[in-house]
């Protein structure tokens, strides 16, 4: 836990940094993104596109639309700071300036 | 010259922790919190024309702003809006820096009353360090439990007031009480307490120096015009410990007694007098913290300060700069334009829907047939007839529907038609515009165009 005995922000780790951040930006898009959605299809009106017989009721669907944005955008962000923070590192030895 | 014997503030500055230091700015933020939150908590049980006066009513489509109701036909203003709040967003950073962030953003508002009930059951930061400390006593049970409890309780209510925006909150209240809550609301409230719980009870401005996007793109928009708040170090430098009775001009220091008091109460615990850094979230309390040390001292206050890049030059500050009439600019025509396209809407919504399943029929008396689906959307509040027509081609016709069309208050009509043009005025397919028009003083018309197909010759 944070906060107890602590002056001032401790500082994140890395690893933290990324699993927060990816997860809490790609929750922010996931909102932006139910919100555009939504606003142009209803979801009562989309289980049909899949299965003639699919009535999805409202809340339902928005529930699943929102998850739907959240994974996708979750994969998209987690994949590309992995591909980020892994990329390996060339040529060390001209790098100006070691970090 | 400097004392060796420390003022009296610089021992009682080791039992400051952040935000226990009072001040002008601390109360400003007070109030400000109390406001916002006020208003979170409090608008979605005022009531307009006995409905919930600001309801974004999800399950069924509408969002009721007081006297307006809007549709999903309406998204182009929610897109002009979006887009206005946006852009004012750039105008206010780039006018006042962070102000945002120190007083109105929901992460800070949220922050400052977990914190108020964490002082409430845990005391002061000095008490709360020598809590944890302690071994489990009844009394820290008592106080943590105490604690746990109010935050998990204001969590629930601010999860359930967040629900009660989109879904009628008398309603949920009759439900929470009866205990017949569905599981989606359930499943939002929490999911929305769980996140403020976390946010503001653990996280608090860690949220802001890492997750925050806004934090690091403020930088771009700011300039040297730009209010800020800054350690005035023409003033301040050298800095020194000295005794009150010390004049510091005789003793070759500037105003700062370097008591380090602005660094202890910074919730990001960075040191203002390095200059302007990204994780200040412009809170003010070293402004609260420094002013307390300058009245001790007897020094005029304003040593840290609200102020500009320019200013603190010697320099003129402009607060009418090209950035800002570029921005107040198109603010401007942003926001009147959304006015005047809200003012002139008219409330009725047609949309023709031709039936895919079928190209034409051809009838007895050589008639050409097309069928649609006529929904018509009512949006006004009250009850009204229509009239429904049809032209752009010689002749043609609606067949199946009466002179007139009833439809309620805020409410949908879906009806097919039936639209019937002579043979020997049908070839191919052909435009044509269907009319909906109000049977009352309002004169209020729609027109949706669609297609109407014939045999090709
Ligand atoms: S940094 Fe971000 S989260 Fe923190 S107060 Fe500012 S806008 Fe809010
Ligand atoms: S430096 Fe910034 S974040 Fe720190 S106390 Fe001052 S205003 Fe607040």
């Amino acid at each position: 836990m944070v906060g107890e005995e602590y002056r001032g922000t401790k500082q994140w780790s890395r690893n933290k940094q990324a699993v927060f951040t990816v997860l809490w930006i790609s929750f922010l898009c996931a909102a932006v993104g139910t919100m555009v959605f939504f606003a142009l299809f209803d979801p009562a009106d989309i289980g049909g596109a899949f299965d003639e017989d699919l009535t999805l009721d409202r809340d339902a669907g928005y529930a699943a639309g929102f998850f739907f944005f959240w994974i996708f955008s979750l994969a998209c962000s987690a994949i590309t700071a992995f591909l980020v923070r892994t990329a390996p590192r060339r040529d060390a030895a001209h790098r100006d300036s070691p970090d | 010259m400097t004392d060796p014997q420390p003022a009296s503030m610089y021992e009682s500055a080791k039992k400051i922790y952040p935000r226990e230091m009072g001040g002008r700015f601390a109360d400003l933020s007070k109030l400000a919190t109390v406001t916002l939150l006020g208003l979170f908590y409090i608008v979605p049980w005022l009531t307009w024309d006995d409905r919930q006066a600001i309801l974004f009513d999800l399950p069924a489509r509408k969002f009721y702003l007081i006297g307006l109701t809007l549709w999903p036909q309406d998204f182009p203003f929610l897109a002009l809006f979006l887009i206005i709040a946006a852009l004012s967003l750039f105008f206010f950073t780039a006018l006042a820096g962070r102000l945002w962030c120190g007083f109105a953003c929901p992460q800070t508002v949220w922050t400052e009353a977990f914190i108020w009930m964490e002082q409430l059951t845990e005391g002061t930061r000095s008490q709360r360090m020598k809590l944890d400390k302690a071994p489990w006593s009844w009394n820290k049970i008592r106080r943590k439990g105490s604690k746990q409890f109010l935050w998990v309780t204001f969590s629930l209510w601010t999860g359930f007031t967040f629900v009660g925006f989109f879904t009628p909150i008398r309603e949920l209240g009759v439900e929470f009480v009866t205990f017949s809550v569905g599981g989606w609301t359930w499943f939002w409230a929490v999911f929305y307490g769980f996140a403020t719980y976390g946010n503001a009870g653990y996280m608090r401005e860690q949220v802001c120096i890492y997750m925050c996007p806004y934090a690091r793109f403020q930088s771009a928009m700011f300039d040297k015009d730009t209010l800020i708040i800054s350690y005035d170090e023409k003033r301040g430098d050298p800095r020194g410990r000295r005794k009150r009775s010390v004049d510091p001009k005789e003793a070759g220091l500037g105003d700062c007694i370097d008591c380090t008091l602005c660094v202890q109460v910074c919730p990001t615990d960075i040191d203002i007098r390095d200059g302007l850094q990204y994780e200040c979230i412009a809170c003010a309390a070293c402004i609260d913290a420094c002013d307390s040390v300058m009245d001790k001292m007897n020094y005029p206050r304003g040593l840290v300060r609200y102020t500009t890049e320019h200013a603190m030059q010697n320099e003129q500050t402009h607060v009418l700069r090209p950035r800002m009439m570029v921005y107040g600019a198109l603010l401007m025509v942003l926001i009147g334009s959304l006015i005047t396209t809200m003012a002139i809407r008219t409330p009725i919504i047609l949309d023709v829907i031709r039936d895919r399943n079928s190209l034409y029929r051809e009838l007895p008396g050589d008639m050409i047939e097309n069928i649609y689906t006529i929904k018509l959307i009512n949006q006004s509040n009250n009850a009204r007839e229509f009239k429904l027509s049809v032209e752009g081609v010689e002749g043609i016709h609606l067949d199946g529907i009466g002179n007139t069309i009833l439809v309620d208050g805020g409410s949908v009509l879906s009806v097919p038609v039936r639209a019937r043009v002579h043979r020997d005025n049908a070839f191919g397919v052909m435009k044509i515009d269907f009319i909906a028009e109000a049977l009352d003083e309002s004169g209020h018309k729609r027109v949706e165009d669609s297609r109407f197909l014939g045999p090709t010759p």
